[in-house]
């Protein structure tokens, strides 16, 4: 046995002794639960309480218990469907944007992803480098993300020099409302897909080749081989893409954030962004109604995700 | 049922040459075996002839056209892998129909045909379930199912049965060869166990590092080996093998030991360097002029025993005898040749020497 191992073997007998085999266990898991119990568990115990109390004061104590009156004037709209009759319109505007941003990006993540791993796993020159290549931005800070678009999309940036140059007309990419919202997708799409693409690589990888031989022995067409094969088989990893990016989509906040600040107006201004604004950003923190937004959108994507789940598992059968 | 012909075939990974010309001819209906040690190139001749890897160099014909460089499914084949590779997302009767709903057939004659296989096979009962719950000797008749749906020219079988345990083995192995006389086909079977070679075969075609050693009907490998290898490879227990020198081609002399008579005289120069080769079952314990060593080990399978014994010289041989032996571990023996003998030069090819033959 390693010094190491000596070292802490003695400690760990003696709390044994003491405590008995059974309950060792929770010993090993003891840091971890501490770590999660800090970071997860009470922000969202406090989260809860935040939201069912009224005020300004940062102190939980502080604050008056006021039921569920925060949920009440996020809801509060006097004509159904219409965002201007709304208490809270600004967060149903942010609602209504992210629910226009998440399909988009969702739908565009997932298929470029796909269509970038299906190229990676081809037999190919460079490929480790390209591999590479699509990952990069994942290791890329949101705001540096977010200030190389600017540099690129801004008036005088980079693709309207382009522009000029071929002859064209300035583009307002980020000041005319509908291009500055499609940039936002383009942009998270091209910021994260390299995490899923990895997973669905990992997933195309595990498909046994000689699937793909029996296949071609078989005389099977590309497009079938696709669609009978390699989709029905990378399913399982679709599932946890499509997962992640729908609750990553609804979290979208901080490149987006960086390059449009929501503008112009209102039109990249996304239900995360609301949270914040009304919690830390605006002149009066109003946390209670932030913090029972925050709740509505966690019951959404439980809801959203246990959807999914449910579909695949049926499917599956 | 068809034939197929090889001519010069070569194929290199790089500068790594694995297959170094291999001519062949497969008769309508042959049920060929490659056999050879792990890593000889029986896999990348398999696969060479499927279409799913291309030769280097070399031809290959199908009935007479010359299909080198075509695709895997224009040459009418249907194969076997060793991981049966069965899509594990459909269920028995869909992977059964998989290659043939490729083809556009006809919805009745897919059923049929899918009926006729799962009969044949034994598999009807299995038709719903998907591979995962299936076991491995099931799995591995849905695989060859498969390939009977396709009724292919040829078949092909990768190692089907190394996945399987013993019992299973030599089960599956009647059945194929039952398949084998009832379909009439060609089929081209890739094994590096002898014993599956010996019993399936029709032909065996013995393959050391990506060239053939000797082909033959298993009884004429058995028999004639053309080389030491050969000789070393197919039959078990392993033919033993004694350095020594040829004297007067009618009998050998060793180190340490008296010399031995072999049965029949062979054309040797004095002197020469040779490999006496003899099977387990060609020798016998005697009380007259043999060689002396003594019992290391006893085997008894009940309707033979295997004794395993080290000469006077620490050379080992094995003797097979029928019925159960009296013999015990540390008891002095004399072992002499009670059968065929071999002899093989010690040059590179060790090739065999064969018997002189009488004026
Ligand atoms: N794609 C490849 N790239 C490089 N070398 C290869 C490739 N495929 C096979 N080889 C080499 O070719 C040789 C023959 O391989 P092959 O798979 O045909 O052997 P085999 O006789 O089927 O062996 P086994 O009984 O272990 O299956 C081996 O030395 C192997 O390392
Ligand atoms: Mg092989």
């Amino acid at each position: 046995m390693s010094t190491l191992g000596r070292l802490i073997d003695a400690p760990f007998e003696a709390l044994q002794r003491r405590l008995g085999a059974a309950r060792m266990p929770y010993v090993f898991v003891a840091p971890n639960l501490l770590v999660f119990g800090i970071f997860v568990a009470a922000p969202m115990i406090l989260n809860v309480w935040y939201a069912v109390t009224g005020g300004t004061q940062l102190m939980p104590a502080e604050r008056p218990f006021v039921g569920a009156s925060n949920f009440g004037e996020l809801l509060d709209c006097d004509q159904f469907g219409v965002i201007a009759s709304c208490r809270q319109d600004r967060f149903w505007r942010a609602v209504a944007n992210t629910a226009w941003f998440v399909p988009f990006q969702v739908i565009g993540l997932v298929a470029v992803s796909l269509v970038t791993a299906l190229i990676l796993n081809r037999r190919m020159a460079w490929r480790g480098f390209f591999r590479a290549v699509f990952f990069y931005p994942v290791l890329l800070s949101p705001v540096v993300v977010a200030l190389i678009w600017k540099w690129v999309l801004q008036p005088d940036g980079v693709l309207n020099a382009l522009i000029v140059a071929g002859g064209g007309a300035r583009v307002p990419f980020l000041l005319d409302p509908s291009w500055a919202f499609s940039w936002t997708v383009v942009i998270s799409i091209w910021a994260h897909m390299g995490f899923y693409t990895l997973i669905l690589l990992a997933g195309l990888q595990a498909i046994p080749a000689d699937l793909y031989e029996a296949a071609e022995m078989d005389g099977t067409p590309h497009a079938r081989v696709f669609w009978r094969i390699t989709l029905p088989l990378l399913m399982p990893n679709m599932v946890v893409v499509l997962v992640l990016g729908l609750i990553r989509a609804v979290q979208s906040f901080d490149e987006i954030f960086v390059l449009t600040g929501g503008g112009p107006g209102t039109a990249t201004q996304y239900i995360v962004q609301y949270i914040y604004e009304t919690a830390f950003a605006n002149q009066t923190h109003i946390l209670g109604l932030a913090a029972a937004a925050s709740i509505l959108v966690g019951g959404v994507l439980m809801v959203l995700t246990m959807l999914q789940l449910a579909a695949t598992a049926w499917s599956k059968r | 049922m068809s034939t197929l012909s090889l001519r010069g075939i070569v194929r290199q990974f790089g500068p790594l040459r694995v297959i170094h010309g291999i001519d062949l001819d497969i008769a309508q209906g042959e049920f060929v075996v490659f056999v050879g040690p792990s890593g000889c190139g029986k896999s990348t001749l398999l696969r060479i002839i499927a279409g799913l890897d291309q030769p280097n160099g070399g031809q290959i014909t199908i009935d007479g056209r010359d299909v080198t460089g075509t695709r895997a499914a224009e040459r009418g084949l249907a194969m076997v892998f060793q991981s049966y590779a069965l899509y594990p997302h459909m269920t028995v009767r869909q992977n059964l129909a998989f290659g043939l709903e490729n083809q556009r057939m006809a919805k009745e004659e897919v059923a049929r045909r899918v009926a006729e296989a799962a009969r044949m096979l034994q598999i009807e009962h299995l038709l719903a379930r998907k591979p995962g719950q299936l076991s491995g000797g099931q799995r591995q008749r849905v695989a060859i199912g498969r390939t009977v749906t396709r009724e292919p020219g040829i078949f092909l079988f990768d190692e089907p049965l190394s996945n399987l345990d013993a019992e299973l083995r030599v089960q599956m192995r009647v059945e194929l060869t039952a398949l084998h006389k009832r379909l009439q086909a060609t089929m081209i079977y890739v094994t590096h166990d002898q014993t599956e070679a010996m019993t399936m075969a029709d032909r065996i075609v013995v393959l050391r590092a990506g060239r053939i050693e000797q082909q033959g009907s298993p009884l004429e490998l058995y028999n004639r080996p053309a080389n030491k290898f050969v000789a070393g490879f197919i039959g078990s227990p392993r033919m033993n093998f004694l350095d020594g020198q040829a004297v007067g081609g009618r009998s050998v002399a060793f180190e340490g030991l008296p010399n031995l008579d072999i049965p029949a005289a062979r054309e040797t120069t004095e002197g020469e360097a040779v490999t006496l080769g003899v099977r387990p079952e060609h020798l016998a314990f005697t009380d007259g002029a043999g060689l002396p060593g003594t019992v290391d080990i006893v085997e008894q399978m009940g309707g033979e025993s295997y004794i395993y014994v080290t000469l006077a010289n620490e050379a080992r041989l094995t003797v097979r005898r029928p019925g159960q032996t009296q013999l015990h571990a540390g008891e002095p023996v004399r072992v002499a040749i009670d059968g065929a003998a071999h002899l093989f030069g010690r040059g590179d090819d060790e090739h065999a020497i064969t018997p002189r033959r009488l004026p």
